[in-house]
């Protein structure tokens, strides 16, 4: 069990949320569905692979059987999910460096949220509400969010390069190549196993 | 406390500078102080130890502003010497420090720098294995610091060190170990300012003019007019001092809270950590890594160099402000122009070069984002990225959001680089020391990910080019980004970068305030 593979981590936190409020966070959910601008500062971390963020109502928990046996549940639920790349410390820090208007934005009606600055109380919050995960795959260990987009930008180009670079004379080919050298320069870097996000010691 | 128009206004926070170590606020080699020595102390008998310490307080400088002269030159009446001094965890532990108190500290600091080499990048011929024997022991438990005008400042210091230590032979010992020029071994490290033509300079042995960028924070008794660009960037594109706390414990740091300390708070209050750094440089490899490429370079050789530090290494000007040969012959012009104003005794000149200066440290990324200018990947843009990791407008709390609780106050001196022998065996590097509040937040994050690593950056694995675990692979690599507008240069590749630069030792250390070693002499530390 880990919730690391490669270069990547998964987070799962699930936090109670009064079912009357879980109305008013739907609702912060369409606002910022509708003026995407206000994620720009999340999809500036380019750490994050992908983040979600799920309203569970009280009633809607899976009842899968007539033998199990039915749950009074107070609270309806929020559901976090995200994958990115780093450790737990980067992910929590550059989230609430970053943007916590945001966080609070999407956490602030639920029990207990202590708001995103001081930082101590949100990592607690954090940590207290985590679910560890119990199985992650990662089909390419090596590649971080940023490292895929790269290649796929770079592949991409470089599939239309070939295509269209076949017939050129030697000068023509070199100027090309550099054109294609330059609008491809911020998807050069290259791509090994990613630094130690755990220590054996801890 | 406000900051308007580049003109200094009164800090507002005072903090308590003569309870604060000296080394913590102030920058010794910038207050004229060229020499240092740090020798390693181990501690036997806790009781012989704190008497010993009890002694030593007295010779502490504290980060007290040091008082103008009334002569005509306005001087600053210093002393001929500085003295600080740190712990190791194993040091305290042997100080006797209450069980309590030691659980407090953060886990970096408990395990100390040797342990945390996967992190660091510390791996290789960087390994602890090959470094300095001292450090093959695990009973280093103080680094002392002299800082002097001259070596003869420094032996005499080092003398009345030694002395105090043969007064307490059951308490503590200096310790050997260490590699010095000519292969010898002894029981310092010296550290020196590189010297030209008898002037201590701000070079560094690759050549680069180092001690430019520094971070300011409130409160450090510096004066405002260094702010600009030292502090953290604020929105309307002006530099508040960082809050206190990123640099000295026991003060509320940058997400509004007090740094998790040790117990009591006498103990932390004012006093913080430090990462030393033994970084060997090997020369050889880099002036010939460097000449070989300069063939291939479309550019001056200062230019190449330039382009992985971002900055000239002639003096120290940023590539923001001229990015080409051209350009800098440009403000080379305009600086000697100005320069000889100001020695004709043109006042105006004065200000001319106040305000050029200025833009020495007063810059950010902004205008390139491609790293046409100063690449994404060169060692400054790395380790301080200022307003750089906000890639869309306003996306972000602050633009330095990412890196105002990252900034590294550096504290290092050359050393080295008289040995006989010119090679890369021959000792010579940089004494690497970093202040803050928290090791694991700062120094150790910007060597991972920033140095080792450039996820932040778009970069995947590249590493730092001065300063990067390279093997000498292909893949070692940094890019000089090409520039899309100015006749469409491509980007230049140096590739298969050997390791410039090693580690050879060092460890982590906690600095204590006055208040708390006084404390700690006397054995009061109670948590309870
Ligand atoms: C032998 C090793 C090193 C060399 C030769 C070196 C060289 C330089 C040079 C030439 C500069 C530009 C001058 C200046 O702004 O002061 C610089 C700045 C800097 N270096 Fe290093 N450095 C070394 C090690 C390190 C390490 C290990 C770190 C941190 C992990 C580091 C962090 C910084 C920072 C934070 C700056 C200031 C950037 C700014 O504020 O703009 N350096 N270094």
């Amino acid at each position: 069990m880990s919730n690391i593979a490669g270069k990547a981590y998964a987070m799962n936190v699930i936090t109670p949320i009064p079912w009357w409020k879980a109305i008013w966070q739907h609702a912060a959910f369409k606002f910022v569905v509708r003026f995407p601008s206000n994620l720009k500062g999340l999809i500036n971390l380019s750490l994050i692979h992908y983040a979600r963020w799920t309203i569970i109502g009280r009633n809607s928990f899976p009842h899968l059987a007539p033998s199990q046996p039915k749950e009074d549940l107070h609270y309806s639920y929020m559901m976090f999910e995200s994958n990115f790349n780093g450790s737990w410390d980067q992910y929590i820090d550059s989230f609430s460096f970053a943007i916590p208007e945001g966080l609070d934005l999407f956490w602030r009606f639920n029990i207990g949220y202590p708001k995103s600055i001081p930082l101590h109380g949100f990592y607690n919050y954090i940590r207290f509400n985590q679910i560890e995960t119990d199985h992650f795959y990662n089909a390419y260990p090596c590649a971080s969010s940023n490292d895929v987009k790269s290649a796929t930008h770079l592949y991409d180009n470089l599939k239309d390069f070939t295509e269209t670079s076949l017939e050129l004379s030697d000068e023509d080919f070199e100027q090309a190549y550099n054109a294609l050298l330059l609008d491809n320069q911020q998807y050069l870097g290259c791509m090994e196993a990613g630094p130690s996000l755990s220590l054996k010691e801890y | 406390m406000s900051y308007i128009d580049g003109i200094s206004m009164k800090e507002s926070k005072s903090l308590d500078l003569y309870d604060i170590q000296g080394n913590v606020c102030k920058g010794y080699g910038r207050y004229g102080f060229p020499k240092a020595r740090y020798c390693f102390l181990s501690f036997q008998h806790t009781h012989s130890a704190r008497e010993f310490l009890a002694l030593l307080i007295e010779k502490i400088t504290t980060a007290e502003t040091w008082p103008v002269s009334e002569s005509s030159d306005h001087h600053r009446i210093k002393p001929n010497s500085t003295l600080n001094l740190g712990f190791t965890y194993s040091g305290l532990k042997k100080l006797g420090l209450p069980e309590r108190s030691l659980k407090g500290f953060p886990v970096d600091f408990t395990m100390g720098m040797k342990a945390r080499s996967e992190i660091l990048g510390d791996t290789g011929i960087s390994a602890p294995e090959h470094w300095d024997d001292i450090w093959q022991q695990d009973n280093v438990h103080a680094w002392v610091a002299i800082n002097a005008r001259d070596q003869d400042a420094i032996e005499f210091e080092f003398n009345a060190l030694g002395d105090l230590v043969t007064q307490h032979p059951d308490g503590v010992r200096i310790m050997s170990g260490i590699k010095g020029p000519n292969n010898t071994i002894l029981p310092y490290q010296d550290a020196s300012a590189v010297f030209e033509n008898g002037l201590p300079t701000a070079k560094e042995h690759f050549g680069f003019t180092d001690g430019i960028g520094n971070p300011y924070f409130e409160g450090c008794g510096n004066s405002m007019s260094r702010l600009p660009g030292r502090g953290k960037l604020m929105r309307d594109g002006s530099w508040q001092p960082l809050a206190t706390g990123e640099f000295v414990l026991g003060h509320v740091d940058e997400a509004q809270e007090y740094p998790p300390a040790p117990e009591p708070k006498l103990l932390s209050r004012n006093g913080t950590y430090m990462v030393y750094r033994k970084l060997h440089e090997n020369v050889d490899t880099f002036n010939g890594y460097i000449d070989n490429l300069a063939k291939d370079f479309d550019g001056s050789r200062d230019l190449l160099m330039a382009k992985m530090s971002g900055r000239w290494p002639d003096n120290g000007a940023p590539l923001t402000l001229a990015a080409t040969d051209e350009e800098k012959e440009t403000l080379d012009a305009k600086m000697a122009s100005i320069e000889l104003r100001v020695s004709e005794g043109d006042k105006s000149a004065l200000i001319e070069r106040k305000e050029l200066r200025r833009q020495w440290v007063d810059f950010t990324f902004n205008d390139d984002k491609s790293g046409s200018r100063c690449p994404v990947g060169a060692h400054i843009r790395r380790t301080n990225t200022r307003g750089s990791l906000e890639t869309e407008h306003k996306a972000f709390h602050r633009p330095g959001a990412l890196v105002d609780r990252r900034r590294l106050m550096r504290r290092g001196l050359p050393y080295g680089g008289i040995d006989e022998a010119k090679s890369d065996s021959a000792e010579q590097g940089i004494i690497f020391m970093s202040i803050g509040a928290s090791i694991e937040r700062q120094f150790e994050f910007v060597q991972q990910q920033w140095v080792n690593y450039s996820n932040d950056f778009k970069l995947g694995n590249d590493k730092d080019p001065l300063i990067g675990s390279h093997d000498g692979k292909l893949t070692d690599k940094h890019i000089i980004q090409g520039c899309p507008i100015k006749g469409a240069k491509p980007p230049f590749f140096c590739t298969q970068m050997p390791r410039f630069v090693e580690t050879r030792g060092g460890d982590y250390f906690f600095i204590p305030s006055i208040s708390a070693l006084r404390m700690i002499a006397e054995g009061l530390i109670d948590p309870s």
